[in-house]
């Protein structure tokens, strides 16, 4: 006889039978498969027969056999179904409050991240609508410097040409001037459009789509221009027939229509109207064809199956070796990836607006779970209200399984009500929150939209009534008849955990609103070391780049006008920059590199934007001899360790020059960076921002003035001015919307959490109705019972104040680490987040209990 | 063919057995659960009644459940005999031989 503990027949699979056999058959069966088991044991041995016996098993599940899955007898499904709505609703009717701050919390939440979904969704769009994304890159350049490796879009203008010439596996390869604001006219017609030039292969790099023309000869032309649909209509008037006709480009030159393209779909991160032929671009920046100056960008397409790792080791040193300098490396970067992996470190590419991405889907996912949280926590405490229907259910013979599916036809009914007002409620508030974040959304509600959805309702149906329905179905009918309360601590602390967890999340949000808040507020109002209000500027172009100083004698003798001058530089991120490593001075280290900040400036700029001269002198009209002289700043005399800077001699991009100043420090940054060396060299014919500080009062009167003195100047160019002000703002101008949103899902959070405090609170007074009017007749006053009332909710707050007080400082300390100028985190950002999570939450509650504290007991007590 | 082993069996017809006269006439091994689908199949369909017999030490105290197959079962396999038998002797090959 073999073993004892082994001579049975496999448990498991005992178990699959007793589980999915119909029980009727169980026993029957059983006893067959144990007969034939310890016949085969006898002929086959234990390991064998054990196997078989297994297999035989799998063999036995098959319909005739097994019981329904869903339900032993066939039930009518429809009438059930029709029963479990009916009772949805007249259960709704009759529990209006809690019906509808349930719906409004639930459909609010849903609304919420519905609209994070449609901003992340078309974050993770952008530019992924060109065919063969993975094979397109960008190629990038990386200057090894003293100041840390500096990473830079552009690239030499003949990159791309040398590349396809040098290596087979680049398929194509384009280069691409960058964006600039032009007049084109056609006729009398004229207006300011923005592109660039492009060499011949742009439109097959790019799946940009042509409407007119052939994207293999479009470009070959010398002249010609190719523009996008809108523009066509706005100076042509029609999009049709508008090949070969001739186009004035900023009353120079003469160009001719190849092409019409669509405009650029939103979801592209380069957006431009016209195109030009790039032999146009060669004559007019010859320095970028020097293998040492970057300039236009380069996109190559790779061939199928190459690798890029193996590319890159290849083209590492490409630049050098052709000449240009020693310490730039190149680097081939995934072009679809670039928009959200775009900032470098260190030369490589780094999570950038992924960050804010993924920032915002955990936000939503937060507002999701609280309103989920909120509606399974209603729902349960709901339970005491409506223990005798599933009593009286039970006792009639309902199963579990069918109370549970009542109780989740009710939820899911409630979640797909709550879907349809959210989704009316996106499509309201979708202009303003596209004007918030700037970058139009669109709501298009298709069938995968709306499978999507339907998916996400159900999910979020099942999920949050699972446990109420697990729940509820639970109890045994004599329990609940009895009169026995069926809250048992588990789940009283189960409700209690939730709402803490909800009230972490919204007071985390705050804190997170506050620091972001104050510290663009820091950043905007610090003194930034010049004076940037009252200040508008344009560029200089047409007749008035010809004949600058006259014009700027002109616009000084507008009235308004304080001061004004020109520069080359816009003084703020984003705008035209220029950094040189080309400056020798006495006692340099040949080895090193620095690169500083080149900021070519007329006479006046000092004096008029306030700059603080430290010592020597600022540039004098007096002194002829001052042109080409140069001013440092602060960090730039320590960067080079000059003693005694005012009259020394250094050599700025070749010529020689001296210092006559030294200014202090000023932000030409945004406050994320350190203030690095900057100098001012005095070189008004390079100038080509013209700037003048104007009065605070009456501006749109000195506009006018100023609009009228350029179109009498510059006939056929339009006056397009802006404030430096405007400029700095914007240069913080994804933060503020991280702050603007925060502040508006900070609010959804708490208004959500207190829907849900409300919910609970007017659960609890119900319940102790009684409780209360024994209270009020025993002599206690209205005060005592509303503390009586609200002091566990209190509690429950502050252990969430307590929660999220660390959390919120780690996570707002690790945001502010990004700047390099930051508020300290005041102790009063947390009081202040706290003190407001706690009132809001106090008021809440307070709205149910003063209401039951003042009812006469008289009314509660009757019924008994 | 498992009713008619059902028949055959009389009062032995119980699952293992039918499993087991089956395999021995037909010469190749079956799954319990091809038996016991086609036995529910046919008491659903009224061609047989089946109660439960004694358990033995084998089953684990296990009881039998006893197949007996029905008159009405009884008169559709007389039927479907005729129909075999009428349908043999209208094969002209087998005839001549």
């Amino acid at each position: 006889m073999p073993e004892p503990n082994t001579s049975t027949p496999p448990r498991w699979s005992l178990k699959l039978l007793r589980l999915f056999i119909r029980k009727d058959f169980v026993e029957e069966v059983e006893g067959d498969m144990e007969e034939i088991f310890w016949e085969e044991v006898e002929n086959f041995g234990i390991k064998k027969a054990r196997k078989r016996y297994n297999w035989q098993m799998v063999k036995l599940l098959r319909p005739a056999l097994t019981h329904n899955i869903f339900n032993s007898q066939k039930l009518n499904y429809y009438g059930m179904f029709k029963h479990n709505i009916l009772v949805a609703f007249r259960s709704f009717m009759r529990y209006k409050p809690a019906f509808l701050i349930n719906l409004l919390g639930l459909s609010v939440g849903l609304a919420s991240s519905l609209l994070i979904y449609l901003w992340v969704a078309s974050e993770l769009n952008v530019d992924r609508f060109h065919e063969d994304g993975e094979r397109r890159y960008q190629l990038i350049t990386n200057s090894h410097t003293s100041n840390g490796i500096l990473t830079n879009r552009a690239t030499p203008a003949l990159l791309a040409e040398t590349l396809i010439a040098e290596f087979p596996e680049v398929e194509k390869a384009v280069f691409q001037s960058w964006n600039s604001t032009n007049t084109l006219s056609h006729g009398e017609k004229n207006l300011k459009a923005s592109g660039h030039y492009a060499s011949k292969d742009f439109f097959n790099v790019f799946s940009y789509t042509l409407l007119q023309g052939d994207k293999n000869e479009v470009l070959n032309d010398n002249s010609a221009i190719l523009i996008s649909d809108q523009l066509a209509l706005n100076l042509f008037g029609t999009t049709t027939d508008v090949v070969g006709k001739t186009i004035e480009f900023q009353y120079f030159r003469t160009l001719r229509v190849s092409g019409v393209f669509e405009k650029p779909p939103k979801s592209s991160s380069h957006q431009f109207d016209f195109i030009i032929n790039e032999e146009e671009f060669k004559v007019l920046n010859s320095w970028a064809l020097n293998w040492k100056n970057n300039g236009p960008f380069t996109f190559i397409m790779l061939a199928e199956g190459t690798d890029p790792d193996v590319f890159n080791a290849k083209i590492r040193d490409f630049v050098s070796t052709h000449g240009g300098s020693e310490s730039t490396t190149l680097l081939a970067v995934p072009f679809e990836s670039l928009y959200l992996y775009g900032t470098f470190v260190n030369g490589e590419p780094t999570p950038g607006r992924i960050k804010n991405v993924r920032l915002f889907s955990i936000v939503a996912l937060f507002i999701l779970s609280i309103a989920c949280i909120n509606f399974m926590n209603l729902a349960t405490a709901r339970v005491s209200r409506r223990l005798k229907e599933i009593g009286v259910k039970k006792a009639v013979g309902a199963t579990r399984r069918a109370l549970a599916g009542q109780f989740l036809t009710e939820s899911l009914l409630m979640t797909f009500i709550a879907l349809l007002l959210a989704v009316f409620m996106v499509e309201a508030a979708l202009p303003y929150f596209s004007n918030i974040i700037g970058k139009e959304l669109s709501f298009g509600l298709n069938t995968g939209v709306g499978l999507k959805l339907i998916g996400l309702a159900v999910m979020i149906g099942l999920l949050a009534g699972s446990y109420p329905a697990l729940y509820l179905s639970r109890f045994q009918p004599v329990k609940i008849f009895r009169g026995k309360s069926p809250s048992s601590w588990r789940e009283v602390w189960l409700r209690k955990g939730l709402v803490i967890f909800q009230f972490t999340l919204s007071i985390v949000l705050i804190v997170s609103v506050l620091v972001v808040y104050k510290q663009v507020e820091y950043a905007q109002t610090q003194d930034i070391g010049f004076n940037k209000d009252n200040i508008l500027y344009f560029e200089s172009e047409g007749k008035i780049e010809l004949n600058q100083e006259a014009f700027l004698e002109e616009v000084r003798k507008v009235p308004g006008v304080q001061m004004a001058s020109t520069s080359a530089h816009s003084l703020v991120e984003g705008g035209y920059n220029g950094l040189t490593f080309n400056i020798e001075w006495t006692g340099k280290d040949p080895e090193t590199e620095v690169g500083m900040e080149w900021m070519r400036i007329n006479y006046d700029l000092i004096e008029m934007l306030e700059f603080d001269i430290v010592t020597g002198r600022s540039f004098s009209k007096d002194l002829k001899s001052d042109y080409g002289k140069v001013i440092f700043n602060e960090e730039a005399i320590a960067a080079m360790g000059l003693e005694d800077p005012v009259g020394a001699k250094v050599k700025v991009r070749g010529r020689d020059s001296q210092i006559v100043g030294v200014v202090k420090d000023f932000h030409f940054k945004t406050f994320h960076e350190q203030v690095g060396p900057a100098f001012f060299e005095l070189i008004p014919d390079d100038t080509w921002l013209i700037m003048a500080r104007i009065d605070a009062i009456n501006q749109s009167e000195t506009i006018v003035k100023l609009q009228e003195l350029y179109t009498d100047f510059n006939p056929g160019f339009s006056f397009d001015y802006k404030f430096l002000e405007d400029d700095y703002m914007a240069q913080y101008a994804s933060e503020q919307r991280v702050a603007t949103l925060a502040r508006y899902f900070a609010i959804m959070a708490m208004f959500i959490s207190c829907l849900g405090l409300l919910g609970l609170a007017a659960f609890n007074v119900e319940r102790r109705t009684k409780e209360i009017g024994i209270r009020k007749i025993l002599g206690s006053s209205a005060r005592g019972i509303v503390q009586l009332l609200s002091s566990h909710f209190a509690k429950m707050v502050l252990v969430a104040i307590v929660l999220a007080i660390p959390i919120s400082y780690f996570i707002s300390s690790s945001w502010l680490q990004g700047f390099a100028y930051r508020i300290s985190l005041e102790w009063w950002f947390f009081a202040l987040s706290a003190g407001a999570a706690m009132l809001v939450a106090m008021a809440t509650v307070c709205i149910q209990t003063l209401h039951a504290a003042h009812i006469n007991p008289v009314e509660s007590l009757r019924n008994e | 063919m498992v009713l008619l082993t059902v028949v055959v069996l009389q009062d032995h017809a119980y699952g293992v057995e039918i499993k087991r006269e089956l395999e021995a006439r037909l010469n190749e091994s079956l799954s319990v659960g091809s038996i016991q689908s086609a036995l529910k199949r046919m008491e659903e369909k009224g061609f047989l009644t089946s109660e439960f017999g004694e358990a033995t030490q084998k089953r684990g105290g296990k009881r039998k459940r006893i197949y007996d197959a029905t008159p009405y079962a009884h008169k559709v396999l007389e039927e479907m005999k005729d129909v075999r038998a009428q349908l043999w002797a209208s094969i002209p090959g087998i005839v001549t031989n």
